[in-house]
């Protein structure tokens, strides 16, 4: 994907006209809001039992609040996009080298923030980000294959001690109380490292993208769904990395809607007040512009159709394309989900669980009976409406 | 040269999770929540037991607390400090926990 030629917009809504394609850059600002949003700048540490030898003999007090400047610095210069991959870069180093100067801050999660934000710093326009799909290849290997080798894993005492005694999850306990024990929590523990295993590998090939993609969205939201807990940065930082995997529109995406219609003007001028990145382009059909793609005055009377490269989504489809293919979706659901802090949280909880269903194949029968709803509906939805076709 | 840097930090990962196969502990392995550890932590310097506050200022730790990947990472911080910052101010540490709910076990500092 080539990078856009434009000035970069001090708008953070804006995710164009830098020297990052628009899906690292909204991967690397939903990572930067969840990080500001959680307070991290406030877990960066002073050095302490290093693992580079020699680190803690900086001043401690200079080098903690040199940490906390250019992290929030950085941070706060990726979200207005200036100087997106050096910015990326500095805000990776920083967790970085607060991992290596203290054992007592290091975390899986932070760690992965730090190398995933690395890695996006180090993209080279014009190039597949593929340093970045292998990370993300590489936790999965390495999480699954260490329970794989771990005993306690492969019989469920893992599971079942952490989910009985420390979490105490009351449907897990429920459910084994039914069943032989350790049953379930082994049930568990290997579908947990089939899945891991098994997305390290899908995301190696190309035409499995979208099945890593729900993989990940559904394992790391059972996880929360589970525990309570974002582990930290982890649920956000993993889900956003999907953006590596995504195919972003390399140009705008035709949107062929029903001229005549009210309520279809009333629609598209919403639309078009969120379409920052100007993705659509709006035609109405009634200037002959859906022929050449098959669309007859019979099904542009029924739904909206948008035609993106060689692919053409209708109704409810092309409502979710045009809201996947937004930064500002992905910038304000992260923002959402990382405001109540690090804490449990049912109003996450339910906005993951509601959207999960939302953009599910399972939902798409329903939603597109809603969108039937209101097309046959639409002319007394608004106004002085007339939706007919001559 | 982007590309050699991003691939040695990918390479560096891959030895570490091979690495993790041969020794206790899991760093840079990607085993986040491999191993539940509960552990106690007993600190007595010049004859005193430190309380809780105590603990948790010299190690960073809670003298009470939960590690997510291994027992050896608290040894680690406990044993690193022993041996470098608190060596003009040594501590006799006794440290029982339990792995996965198992029975509980005992790790001394310094080792006898």
């Amino acid at each position: 994907m080539a990078a856009t030629v434009s000035e970069p917009s001090w708008n953070p809504l804006r995710c164009g006209g830098t020297m990052l394609p628009v899906n690292l850059l909204v991967m690397a600002k939903s990572i930067a809001i969840a990080l500001l949003l959680t307070n991290h700048v406030a877990l960066l540490p002073d050095p302490f039992l290093p693992f580079i030898p020699g680190l803690d003999h900086l001043p401690p007090v200079l080098f903690q609040r040199t940490l906390q400047v250019l992290f929030v610095a950085s941070a706060l210069a990726l979200l207005f996009n200036r100087s997106v991959r050096l910015s990326a870069f500095v805000l990776g180093m920083t967790i970085i080298v607060s991992v290596l100067a203290s054992k007592a801050y290091y975390g899986n999660n932070k760690t992965f923030c730090g190398f995933v934000l690395f890695l996006i710093g180090l993209y080279e326009p014009g190039k597949e980000p593929w340093m970045i799909r292998l990370q993300l290849v590489l936790v999965y290997f390495g999480a699954g294959s260490n329970k794989l080798l771990d005993t306690d894993w492969r019989t469920g005492v893992f599971f079942q001690n952490w989910a009985a005694n420390r979490l105490h999850q009351p449907v897990f306990i429920a459910v084994s109380s039914y069943l032989p024990q350790l049953v379930l929590a082994k049930a568990i523990s290997w579908f947990t490292i089939a899945t891991e295993l098994g997305l390290s590998g899908v995301f190696l090939v190309r035409r499995l993208f979208p099945l890593g993609i729900w993989g990940n969205l559904v394992l790391h939201s059972s996880m929360l769904f589970f525990t309570g807990s974002t582990f930290t940065m982890f649920f956000y930082a993993m889900t956003a990395s999907m953006l590596a995997f995504a195919s972003w529109p390399a140009r705008p995406m035709l949107v062929i809607f029903d001229g005549d219609c009210g309520f279809c003007a009333l629609t598209k001028g919403w639309v078009e007040r969120l379409d920052l990145e100007q993705m659509l382009e709006w035609r109405p059909y009634q200037s002959g512009v859906g022929l050449r793609y098959g669309i007859t005055d019979t099904d542009a009377n029924k739904r909206l159709y948008l035609v993106n490269g060689d692919r053409i989504y209708s109704g409810f489809s092309a409502f979710k394309m045009m809201v996947l293919c937004n930064p500002i979706s992905y910038l304000l659901t992260y923002t959402v989900l990382a405001a109540p802090g690090s804490g449990d949280s049912r109003f996450r909880n339910i906005v993951v669980a509601v959207l999960l269903v939302l953009f599910s194949p399972l939902f798409q029968p329903v939603g597109d009976a809603l969108y039937a709803l209101v097309a046959r509906n639409r002319r007394s939805l608004v106004a002085n409406s007339n939706c007919s076709i001559e | 040269m982007k590309t050699i840097v991003a691939a040695a930090l990918l390479l560096f990962q891959v030895v570490m999770i091979v690495y993790a196969r041969f020794v206790p502990s899991r760093y840079f392995c990607w085993a986040p929540f491999d191993i539940q550890t509960e552990y106690k932590l007993q600190v007595e310097v010049d004859g005193r037991t430190l309380s809780g506050k105590e603990v948790r200022a010299r190690y960073r730790r809670p003298q009470n607390g939960t590690d997510n990947r291994s027992p050896q990472h608290v040894m680690d911080i406990v044993q690193g400090y022993e041996e470098s910052y608190g060596r003009n101010n040594p501590a006799r540490v006794v440290m029982r926990y339990r792995v996965n709910g198992k029975d509980e076990q005992v790790w001394r500092w310094p080792q006898q």
